[in-house]
């Protein structure tokens, strides 16, 4: 008991953001999760809890909004003919959110496949591959349409609603929607095996790459598709 | 196969945070002539609602690692590292509110020659506002779903961008009638 009590002093007093073979030791000679470990490692008693997450966090959440906010850029200038398709205003959260998280889901799943070892020479034939992204696109398609009949709705018992501008409105999601999950899909798997061959973790890389380019591609391409179609 | 376990579920939870959304986007087409007078705001929204989901989703992740490992005791909320949690959640959303609202005002003085300070103080506000609401929210929710015997993993993404959505615009309403 005083042994293993003594490790884990010793692993608390280790600075936090060193990779240590004593995390590897006490795993393999107590049998305790390497996820408890790194835990005790970070939030320990002589850790500053605070201070940690402060560090850790601040960076990539400030990278990551800014990100976000680069593409409102886009919207930002062609504001007044944004305001006056409704619809759309009640579909930029949603779809914001939905394409964000399609790119976290391609992402991790991709990475999941890489570190299984199934993912052969022949990338674009892989079987699992194909099935992820049929998965992915036939979702966002279904959740696209839900979220354009709750868009009209609300815009009909509103101020109306004119059937052109409706159907217009459906091209252009539907086609922003698609192409990003596409953008998303090649970025993922060319950016996974490139870290993963470069002996990284692509989940490390692959989430806040493909959520930033979900929420700065979807606006700026919703600004471009808005200027071509309305 | 297509339509397995990994579409239903992705499915389920698609749906949920696209709901959220939509309910947060109703919201801002109904106040759509106060909220997009301000100039910048478009520049603002999507890094602000962006920042609820990341702060309040890892603070539910960084929980629910700590109750599977019982490091967290679902029943003992007043420790060092859920007290920890917290502060760092709201101090990160402080600072992140303040970062966009500067952002957004230099958006708007150096594009658009536009000088208004509003657009600093609105995210700072609304910000504050949000995170009372939505840190305790993410943290008792995944509180009570670990104690149901729920995995807080899978619920609290879409759970968190969900409500997020929803607090964020509700708090930026609530900052425009202080500013």
């Amino acid at each position: 008991m005083n042994d293993i009590n003594k490790h884990i002093k010793k692993l608390i007093s280790i600075r936090r953001e060193k990779h240590h073979p004593l995390v590897h030791h006490i795993h393999k000679k107590y049998n305790i999760s390497r996820k408890t470990l790194f835990y005790i490692k970070e939030y320990g008693p002589h850790s500053h809890v605070v201070k940690t997450i402060m560090k850790e966090s601040l960076k990539i959440l400030f990278l990551a909004s800014i990100i976000s906010s680069l593409g409102g850029f886009a919207l930002e200038f062609i504001k007044p003919l944004f305001v006056s398709f409704i619809p759309l205003v009640i579909m930029l959260p949603a779809l914001n959110n939905m394409i964000g998280a399609y790119g976290a889901i391609i992402s991790s799943r991709f990475t999941t496949l890489l570190h299984e070892g199934k993912v052969g020479k022949k990338l674009f034939k892989n079987a699992e591959l194909k099935n992820i992204f049929c998965q992915v696109m036939i979702i966002s398609i279904i959740t696209t349409i839900f979220s354009l009949l709750i868009s009209f709705l609300m815009s009909y018992l509103g101020k109306g609603l004119d059937f052109n501008i409706a159907l217009k409105i459906v091209i252009i999601s539907l086609i922003d929607v698609m192409f990003l999950i596409c953008l998303i899909f090649i970025i993922s798997i060319f950016a996974g095996v490139y870290y993963y061959k470069n002996n990284e973790d692509p989940n490390n890389f692959l989430i806040p790459i493909t959520t930033s380019i979900a929420d700065f591609g979807n606006m700026g391409i919703l600004a471009v598709l808005i200027i071509i179609f309305l | 196969m297509i339509f397995d376990k990994n579409f239903k579920d992705i499915l389920a939870s698609s749906m949920i945070s696209t709901s959220g959304g939509l309910f947060a986007g109703i919201i801002l087409a109904i106040y759509a002539d106060k909220i997009f007078l301000i100039p910048g705001i478009l520049v603002l929204l999507p890094g602000f609602l962006e920042m609820r989901g990341n702060i309040s989703g890892t603070l539910s992740a960084r929980i629910s690692s700590g109750l599977f490992i019982h490091v967290i005791k679902p029943n003992h909320i007043k420790t060092k590292i859920i007290k920890g949690n917290v502060i760092a959640a709201l101090f990160l959303a402080l600072i992140i509110s303040f970062s966009l609202g500067l952002f957004a005002f230099a958006f708007n003085y150096y594009i658009f020659g536009i000088f208004t300070t509003k657009i600093i103080l609105l995210p700072l506000i609304a910000g504050v506002i949000a995170n009372l609401i939505e840190v305790p929210l993410a943290l008792f929710t995944t509180l009570y779903l670990f104690k149901k015997g729920h995995d807080p993993n899978n619920i609290m993404g879409p759970f968190v961008s969900a409500t997020g959505d929803i607090t964020s615009i509700i708090a930026l309403l609530l900052a425009l009638v202080i500013v």
